[in-house]
């Protein structure tokens, strides 16, 4: 089995040792700033002039750019082509054969997947460079409950191993003689007997795993001690303030402009 | 002094008929080694599952009698006090990985996070632990990456690292080669030495007549033999429930079956007394 962590890259990089809550402040300023910003072209500019050389310097751009043009860029595209078509707008643009579109429908459609574009973006570069057991173990120590870090974590855990187990079901009913492989029709048919073991053996599971961090003394009251230290740093301290004015500045300026115009 | 003293207990799960453990009367010294054994079903981890206090905390059901866990008495407690007192290695070791961890090490440090274990001791106890239990060049592998052996070294690990004045281990050795099972008897041994007391449900008899102080037999619920092994481990009763004896006393029973040995001579349970009964035939 592969020691996959949620969508974690494993590197040695500035970007992976920043405390996880600079990450995570960063993250959502940046994708509140896609939301507020007046003009489409700067949420674009978002990614290719911040994320894209962050994903560089933290020695993730490869992969980084692969996760883009993989899901990212077809997502928007398709969207952007299906909203530019139906959203209904005033001024034609073009007309092609029955359809018509409309120059308003093109700049709405457009600011709704810059937004969605640097949102993933964003989250993307987040979840690639921040390990989830660091970032957790930073949120506990700063207050959050660890009841919170369990479902985060182990909902990750979850995901492999529920593959493996989807894998090992499938094994045993092809060794019984049902197809699992062909068409979409063949496979989907295969799909029903998998689920029931698949679903009863998760919720047999919720109780097994319930005992075991009883056992481990997880609902003992008192402080906790942490293993990893997540090291944080004055300059970092200062640097998620200034961002969290700033992005609130924005926002006043925004709302500003909007309320005048 | 006895650390653990369970009084008439008796105990039903819930929507079964049948009670998993019948009027079980059973007092057990302070750093003393007691081996459990049984036919599958016969209650060894319903027994296990008291005395760490899952059973009645966790699994519900029908309970009756007096359980005294050093000092505390198992009803009025809560799960939460037992189980800083005894902990427990669960018969599935999958069971017993908490799902919050990605490495051997830190798998192990959860338990001692929750008890706010300060860092320095944490990682002295840790490595401790990986290092009795043979799985230190595993730590930085993840808990689901491992074999069924491993991961019940893990279990065992985890637990032994909580530190708690009771371990009880739930057939323990059950994935693991010889070599492997005889590695966890002698920590027991050390962990005895060091005044802890451990409660352990297990098949592997030859190793029980090597290590344990006391043998407690299970039958459908009830102690049915409670002795040294030289006592119970030779007894008849075990062949007549299925559990079997072990490889020297069943050649030796076979001996004088045969006529091949005397009548009275005591059976043997390990390879020296084997030599001493096959001497005199
Ligand atoms: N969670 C449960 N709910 C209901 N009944 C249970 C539960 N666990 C065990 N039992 C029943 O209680 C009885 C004793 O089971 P227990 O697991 O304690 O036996 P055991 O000696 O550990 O067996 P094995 O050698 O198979 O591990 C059995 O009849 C079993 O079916
Ligand atoms: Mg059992």
């Amino acid at each position: 089995m592969n020691e996959t962590i949620g969508l974690y890259i494993d590197r040695d990089s500035p970007l992976h040792r920043l405390n996880p809550l600079t990450k995570v402040v960063f993250t959502i300023c940046i994708v509140i700033l896609g939301f507020i910003s007046p003009w489409a072209w700067i949420t674009f500019a978002i990614p290719v002039l911040i994320l894209i050389p962050m994903s560089f310097w933290g020695q993730i751009g490869v992969p980084y750019l692969r996760a883009l043009l993989k899901i990212v860029v077809p997502l928007a595209l398709i969207l952007l082509v299906m909203q530019s078509l139906f959203l209904p707008g005033e001024t034609t643009w073009f007309r092609f054969w029955f359809l018509s579109v409309e120059y308003e429908s093109v700049e709405r459609s457009l600011t709704l997947v810059s937004r969605l574009v640097s949102m993933t973006a964003s989250f993307i570069l987040f979840l690639f460079s921040t390990h989830p057991s660091r970032l957790m173990t930073d949120l506990t120590r700063r207050g959050v409950s660890p009841i919170v870090t369990y479902l985060f974590i182990s909902t990750i855990q979850l995901i492999p191993l529920m593959r493996t187990k989807a894998n090992t079901i499938m094994d045993a009913q092809r060794a019984r003689g049902l197809e699992t492989e062909g068409n979409i029709v063949t496979r989907s048919k295969a799909l029903m007997p998998m689920l029931a073991p698949l679903v009863f053996g998760s919720l047999v599971d919720v109780e097994e795993r319930a005992i075991a961090i009883e056992a481990r003394a997880f609902r003992v009251p008192g402080k906790r001690t942490h293993l990893t230290i997540v090291p944080d740093s004055q300059a970092q301290h200062l640097f998620r303030i200034a961002l969290i004015v700033l992005t609130v500045v924005l926002i006043g300026v925004r709302l500003w402009l909007s309320l005048t115009s | 002094m006895a650390i653990i003293d369970i009084v008439d207990l008796s105990y039903t799960y819930p929507h079964t008929n049948q009670p998993a453990l019948r009027t079980i009367n059973l007092s057990i010294e302070e750093g003393s080694f007691v081996a459990l054994i049984g036919a599958n079903g016969a209650g060894k981890s319903t027994l296990c599952y008291t005395i760490t206090g899952f059973v009645p905390h966790f699994f519900q059901g029908e309970f009756h009698g007096t359980v005294t866990i050093a000092g505390k008495d198992l009803k009025s407690s809560e799960l939460k006090d037992m189980v800083t007192t005894a902990s427990l290695v669960f018969q599935k070791p999958q069971n017993q990985i908490s799902g919050t961890k990605f490495t051997v090490f830190d798998e192990v440090a959860f338990g001692l996070e929750n008890l706010g274990v300060p860092r320095e001791e944490m990682i002295k106890r840790i490595e401790r632990a990986l290092e009795l239990t043979g799985i230190a060049h595993l730590a930085e592998r993840s808990p689901y990456a491992l074999s069924g052996g491993q991961q019940q070294r893990l279990a065992f690990a985890s637990m032994l690292a909580m530190d708690t004045p009771i371990l009880v281990l739930d057939e323990p050795t059950s994935q693991l080669d010889p070599i492997g099972s005889r590695e966890v008897f002698e920590v027991v041994e050390r962990l005895t030495d060091e005044g802890k007391t451990v409660i352990m449900a297990e098949h592997k008899l030859e190793w029980i007549a090597a290590f344990a102080d006391r043998v407690v037999v299970l039958d459908e619920g009830s102690i049915l033999l409670d002795g040294t092994p030289d006592e119970v481990l030779t007894s008849s009763l075990l062949v007549e429930n299925d559990i079997g004896s072990t490889r020297y006393t069943s050649v030796a029973r076979a001996a004088q079956e045969q006529a091949l040995a005397p009548q009275n001579a005591n059976l043997p349970i390990s390879l020296e007394q084997a030599e001493r009964f096959f001497k005199q035939a």
